[in-house]
């Protein structure tokens, strides 16, 4: 910081954008006026600015006038500052000695058809800059080391990939899940569109690949209770939920030989206390020692707490290998990770709300998820579709898309949750291959079948004798004697009125973000977009990044996604977020708070007030004074704001700075 | 205007059945200004229709008459006799996916039609039958006496029970020009 005292001699540049700059301002105006300003030695304009050309301009510009700031009045500097201060360095002078003037989104995108107002405003913007660049300082960005390890939320198969990936380029992974197992949603589901493979046939392999993992720690029944820290430095702090039985490690540790849960299911055998089985949306009964599916991963049994009555059968039952112990309680471990990914998936919007289709009213309405877990062959019904009411084999079932999809009545979601088309056409399918002489009718709006070989797979269930009606559901009645329902909608493509009597309705439910999942996102200073899905940094050009540096986003969190697209944005967010790993370090804007030590009374105030836990106070020379950790402090302005003795310096927003910008503003000006 | 379906000769049959542009693009906005709803914004999913309980019982397509709105086919929608098929029981309004009042479409579209004098002979007998009586549907014999029978008295504690308030009901109605122009329609009707 300490440095020549030398008289301003600024650059300013002018972009076109095109026509997107110089179709609504007078550029040559606006950079006459430049030239007109105090300190300014030289201004230019061009067509492209962060073109090549563009770039070489400012570069032999400082070198040819000998500058010490550059202005570039252009775009957002969201887009194109790291360019233009990378020109600046070029030229020879610190990246930080550039300032952006926004002529673009913040004028003359919004001043479209005002001409004489935008070219004033941008005369105004630059002006502004001008009187800041005049005091710009070097500044040395701070870099600090990054752990090497990651952690991934949420171990549905967009997680199971991240974390593969990630470990896989030798990074360690924790990976954890609120579930005692991984697998996710598609665990319960039976087959996968297009292809129809079997969904557990192509994801177990995956869960045993994270289960046996050397570089992946596998956290099942494990929730982020807090988060601290930073990009590379995370201190995570998980709750390892009391699960009531030992691994074998875990006892071993005890020095219980030979011991743990090796999955018998001798205590499953002898527990009396049944409740409804969620992994089968309650169409199954469960034991209060349970393994959530066959193929849980990892092959343990959990104690459902909230139901056990603490008999002790099972203990009984496990006898000598001791797994069992009622009395384990919650269990908490922090771990240093670098990066981490959101991959915590989504739940199925409670479609009984929509009151009109008789979900939980009529017993033969059921969802689409119901309908997977019937047609499995590991399902509750060993695969035999069925209705509800009486256990006969359906012969026509209605398919009800959109249901609670694309809904802007306040009632539903006012997305398209994107597979449930597929999956619909894969479940007149099934049903069509499972009971010969059936019929399904999917009622539908819009078929959207937009993925690789979805177009085909419509075609091909069109062909097996689906009828499709374009109509959305208005009503469905129950007959209270046969329990046999009523469609009501249009076949909009006749213009008539359709009363359909079918015995089975499926009603393609909307999707919706996990519940409970807002704390989460809020510890990892995640936001969310209007729809309730986790906002990614930019929706095309950094689809897996959020806001917060170091959290990246995999999968349905974001949005709603099939399997292949939540495959594939898993892997891009493991790339992503194993760049800074294998970079070792990051580098931090240097925006930091800094404490003008003579100046600081010790009062403490800011300490309280920095929403970053950045600020503490320390005995220096014999008093107490503020001390900023930089790596933690974002720059916000808080503490600077605040500081009754104005001993808090904002690097890049000096008070000299800002107050020299206002001036600019309120006593420039042409007229 | 009654509705009649009378086979009408195969010319008309086959007659240019195109339609080429809105016949009136202000059609839209001017339905919108008067329903305030969006009617832009359907996207013609048939719930209406699927809701309606006109629906099965007649031609009465609400949501041809929706799509007709956003189309500015002005003509199409306010000489189609369904028009007037509508319950306003308001299903359709309760159940669309886009928010729209689709039955209030329908009312905007009728009170644009009454501009054009076209109105069923029904709905104008209404009309004089409030402007004498302050009801639409005035009180009889039969229901006098059911009343009687339930204990109530004869006339309910409306128009029928105060008539010195009718004239200011006929001074509403006068206003709006409303019984002068269904006795003048009624009337050419009858040539």
């Amino acid at each position: 910081m300490a440095e020549e005292k030398k008289q301003p001699r600024i650059g300013v540049f002018v972009c076109h954008c095109g026509t997107n700059i110089a179709g609504s301002i007078d550029v040559k105006a606006v950079q006459e006026y430049a030239r007109t300003l105090p300190g300014v030695i030289v201004a230019d304009d061009y067509q492209y600015m962060c073109s090549t050309p563009g770039q070489t301009k400012i570069d032999n510009a400082i070198k040819e006038n000998d500058l010490t700031g550059v202005v570039v009045a252009a775009c957002s500097p969201r887009l194109h500052e790291p360019t233009f201060r990378t020109a600046t360095k070029e030229g020879g002078l610190n990246p930080f000695r550039f300032e952006m003037a926004n002529i673009r989104e913040q004028d003359a995108w919004v001043h479209m058809h005002d001409n004489a107002g935008a070219t004033a405003k941008a005369k105004d913007a630059i002006r502004i800059a001008v009187a800041k660049a005049a005091l710009l300082e070097d500044l040395y960005p701070k870099s600090v080391p990054v752990e090497h390890a990651a952690m991934v939320v949420g171990a549905g198969v967009g997680g199971i990939q991240a974390a593969l990936d990630l470990a896989n380029a030798g990074i360690k992974t924790y990976l954890i899940d609120k579930l005692p197992t991984v697998g996710g949603r598609m665990s319960q589901l039976d087959k996968t569109f297009p292809t129809l493979d079997c969904s557990q046939c192509i994801l177990t392999p995956k869960m045993v690949d994270v289960g046996r993992h050397p570089n992946i720690d596998l956290r099942t029944y494990t929730e982020v209770e807090a988060v601290e820290g930073y990009i590379g430095n995370f201190d995570i702090t998980l709750r390892k939920k009391a699960r009531g039985v030992l691994t074998p490690t875990e006892a071993t540790e005890k020095g219980i030989v030979g011991g743990g849960c090796n999955g018998c299911g001798d205590c499953d055998a002898v527990c009396p206390v049944i409740k409804p089985n969620p992994f089968e949306l309650g169409m199954k009964p469960r034991k209060a020692i349970y393994i959530y599916h066959p193929q849980v991963t990892p092959l343990i049994y959990t104690v459902d707490f909230d139901s056990c009555i603490k008999c002790g059968l099972c203990v009984e039952a496990c006898g000598e290998k001791k797994a069992i112990d009622l009395d384990m309680a919650d269990a908490f471990e922090t771990v240093k990770v670098g990066t981490v990914i959101l991959a915590t998936g989504y739940d199925i919007f409670p479609i009984e709300k929509k009151r009109e289709w008789g979900y939980k009213q009529f017993d033969n309405v059921i969802t689409s998820l119901e309908f997977e877990r019937l047609i499995c062959a590991s399902g509750p019904t060993g695969g035999h579709l069925i209705r509800p009411s009486d256990g006969q084999t359906p012969k026509k079932v209605a398919f009800v898309l959109c249901a609670g999809s694309r809904d802007n009545t306040g009632v539903g979601k006012p997305y398209c949750s994107r597979f449930c088309c597929m999956y619909s056409l894969k479940h007149a399918h099934q049903m069509m291959e499972k009971i010969p002489g059936c019929q399904p009718y999917i009622f539908y709006m819009d078929i959207r079948s937009f993925g690789k070989q979805y177009e085909e797979f419509y075609y091909r269930i069109q062909d097996e004798g689906a009828k499709f009606i374009r109509g959305r559901v208005a009503n469905i009645l129950e007959d209270a004697k046969t329990k046999d329902l009523h469609v009501y909608a249009e076949d909009t493509l006749l213009g008539q009125p359709v009363d359909l009597t079918v015995d089975l309705v499926v009603l393609a439910a909307a999707i919706e973000p996990t519940q409970g999942i807002d704390p989460v996102r809020k510890m990892f200073g995640v936001s969310c977009s209007q729809d309730g899905w986790m906002l990614e940094a930019h929706p095309k050009l950094n689809p897996c990044g959020t806001t917060t540096a170091g959290v990246f986003l995999a999968g349905v969190c974001q949005g709603p996604k099939d399997i292949p697209d939540t495959v594939a944005q898993a892997e891009g967010a493991a790339s992503a977020a194993s760049i800074p790993i294998h970079m070792g370090k990051v580098e931090l804007e240097p925006y930091f708070a800094q404490c003008i030590e003579e100046k600081c009374a010790g009062c403490g105030m800011c300490v309280n007030l920095c929403p970053y836990s950045a600020l503490a106070l320390v005995e220096k020379d014999g008093k107490q004074v503020m001390q900023v950790t930089e790596a933690k402090c974002k720059g916000c302005g808080t503490c600077g704001g605040f500081c009754p003795g104005g001993a808090i310096y904002m690097q890049h927003f000096t008070t000299p700075q800002i107050v020299a910008q206002i001036d600019a503003f309120l006593l420039g000006g042409e007229e | 205007m009654a509705k009649g379906y009378n086979d009408p000769a195969m010319e008309t049959r086959f007659q240019d059945r195109y339609y080429h542009s809105a016949d009136n693009p202000e059609f839209t906005k001017e339905v919108e200004r008067i329903s305030r709803t969006i009617a832009h914004m359907c996207f013609q999913c048939g719930t209406c229709t699927g809701s309606c309980p006109s629906a099965p019982r007649s031609s009465y397509r609400i949501r041809k008459f929706v799509r007709r709105a956003v189309m500015g086919l002005e003509r199409e929608a306010l000489t189609d006799p369904d028009l007037w098929l509508c319950t306003t029981c308001y299903s359709c309004t309760d159940r669309c996916p886009r928010g729209i009042a689709p039955t209030d479409i329908i009312m905007a579209m009728r009170n644009l039609a009454f501009k054009w004098d076209i109105i069923p002979r029904n709905f104008l007998k209404t009309v004089q039958l409030i402007y004498t009586t302050g009801h639409g549907v005035p009180n009889n014999d039969v229901n006098r006496a059911a009343r009687v029978k339930l204990g109530l008295e004869a006339e309910p504690e409306t128009t029928h029970k105060y008539p010195e308030y009718i004239p200011g009901i006929q001074k509403i109605i006068d206003h709006y020009k409303m019984k002068e122009n269904a006795d003048r329609i009624l009337a050419e009707g009858e040539h």
